[in-house]
């Protein structure tokens, strides 16, 4: 039970913080939000989506518009810390490095999850869907859980190298493909109504392989990263 | 040599091409990476005479 | 005198090692050019597939040692296992590189398309893409001991997320069947003669591989060393 505390109540001491930062600053999900409108805009005039083509294109553009306004999210997590340098303060505290990883995880995953959550009704509208089937909302969980845990490793890799904004999401889209996959095809069903091969079930299957070992590949190196 | 003449499409430049472009990246890859090694060889010859001429040349420490 | 009798038979192991695969590789296009069978349907471009698909598995066997480098590096903290990452790295970059080339020239005039998606191909992008990552990694980083240990991160990431990346790529693929025929055709239901062919190759560039891979790694080592002397030059030079 004390290891528990000792594990649980720092990460969520840490993820309590940068919740409340953003409580205050507002500027996190703020941004990506109105940044992920703008895309659909743009991509709607970009690939002129139609009633026709609307089921066919409209999973892509959720995805692509969940996943860049996901990683100009995670840009922000480790900046603050380097730049006030409050990151080495944290590690001078008896405190596991994973609770640290786990703290920014959960505070990632929490900002992503709401502004996908804003999103998801303004995309209902001007895709004309239900945005309330639970193998959607089941794909976006499990895909969040998974850009959360690769973002916040290299979150904290892009912020000490240079050209970070370019850096991150260098890195962070090739490893999260088969999240990017597997949410679109899984998604594909659950709006357009499907004639998929693959069932979603297979596909949301995948996904979590991908979350349970990056959970717990990432943590591990995240301890290697953050140590000097 | 009559078999390659009488391939019904002549798909043979695409075949040189694609060795071509293999064998020419590998002579690149090994020709800067001998370079980089004769540099390499050059310097530490450098280095060498500095060692040799500064030990030569009055006592340290 | 112990130096100049090292530095040539150093030379004179690498000419040897040199000629063998040179003489391997000879074999190698006589199997591909000569024994090997012609393809009924896409004639004599098929051949390019005893470039092809050995460069596509001495990628993956690359980004493996790769894997075992960098979690020998983070372990161990010796500077050898990061020269033998980072140079399997740069070797596994110039064969994905290959295999993406080779890739569009066999199906250009196979299948009449540049690029197919299949799943091998589009993987391989995805790796390519990555493994690049890893490459910018230790350029952009602040100094050198930062870049190993964050492309070490990258390169067991990257690895592990191989299979899965495939097994996505795959599926999808099998789910939007653009192509009635698949991409390069599959080893499995191959001519033995061809098979053949393919092993001689396999061999041949794996040979190539491991010659190219200790001249790199041996390279960084001595680089290595010439910084720690100029470091101590200088450190002398002050004191």
């Amino acid at each position: 039970m004390r290891a528990v505390a000792e594990f649980v109540r720092p990460a969520l001491l840490v993820a309590w913080k940068d919740v409340l930062l953003e409580l205050r600053n507002r500027e996190v999900v703020a941004t990506a939000l109105v940044f992920g409108v703008m895309l659909v805009v743009i991509f709607n005039f970009a690939l002129n989506i139609t009633p026709e083509t609307v089921d066919v294109l409209a999973p892509g553009v959720l995805w692509v518009a969940f996943s860049f306004a996901g990683v100009l999210a995670m840009s922000r997590a480790f900046v603050a810390e380097k730049e006030e340098g409050t990151l080495d303060a944290l590690l001078l505290c008896p405190v596991s490095r994973d609770s640290i990883y786990f703290g920014k995880m959960l505070a990632m995953f929490v900002f992503m999850v709401v502004i996908e959550a804003a999103l998801l009704p303004i995309f209902a509208v001007f895709f004309d869907f239900s945005a309330f089937s639970a193998t959607l909302i089941g794909a976006i969980v499990l895909a969040t859980l998974g850009f959360a845990a690769v973002g916040t490793l290299f979150a904290a890799v892009a912020a000490n190298v240079r050209s970070r904004e370019m850096m991150l999401p260098i890195l962070f889209f090739p490893l999260v493909s088969p999240v990017i996959i597997g949410a679109v095809e899984t998604s594909g069903a659950a709006i357009g109504g499907g004639g998929s091969l693959t069932s979603p079930l297979r596909w949301l299957q995948l996904i979590a392989v991908f979350d349970a070992v990056f959970i717990v590949v990432c943590p591990w190196l995240f301890s290697v990263v953050v140590e000097e | 040599m009559i078999a390659l003449i009488t391939t019904p499409v002549n798909n043979i430049p695409y075949l040189f091409a694609a060795f071509a472009i293999t064998w020419a990246v590998f002579f690149v890859y090994v020709f800067i990476t001998s370079r980089r090694q004769d540099e390499l060889e050059q310097e530490m010859e450098g280095l060498r005479e500095e060692m040799r001429g500064r030990d030569g040349g009055g006592g340290e420490m | 005198m112990t130096t100049i009798s090292n530095r040539t038979r150093g030379g004179l192991k690498r000419n040897v090692a040199l000629a063998v695969i040179a003489a391997v590789m000879v074999l190698n296009m006589y199997f591909a050019f000569m024994f090997a069978p012609t393809e009924a349907t896409s004639g004599h471009v098929q051949r390019i597939m005893y470039i092809h698909v050995p460069m596509a598995w001495l990628a993956f066997l690359a980004f493996f040692i790769v894997f075992i480098g960098s979690i020998m590096y983070l372990w161990k903290r010796q500077e050898k296992w990061d020269d033998l990452a980072s140079s399997a790295a740069e070797l596994g970059i110039i064969f994905t590189t290959l295999v993406l080339i080779t890739g569009p020239i066999w199906a250009k005039p196979t299948w009449g398309i540049w690029w197919t998606w299949d799943p091998r191909l589009t993987s391989t992008l995805v790796l390519w893409l990555i493994y690049v990552g890893y490459l910018m990694l230790r350029a952009y980083s602040a100094n050198r001991s930062q870049g190993m240990k964050f492309s070490a991160v990258l390169g067991i990431v990257g690895f592990i997320d191989v299979p899965i990346v495939y097994f996505a790529v795959d599926w999808w693929r099998t789910q939007h069947q653009r192509l009635v025929l698949g991409g390069p055709s599959l080893e499995s239901d191959l001519h033995p003669d061809m098979r053949l062919a393919l092993m001689v190759s396999v061999i041949a560039f794996t040979l190539l591989f491991a010659f190219l891979l200790r001249q790199r790694t041996s390279l960084k080592r001595v680089e290595r060393g010439v910084r720690e002397m100029k470091e101590d030059a200088e450190i002398r030079s002050e004191g």
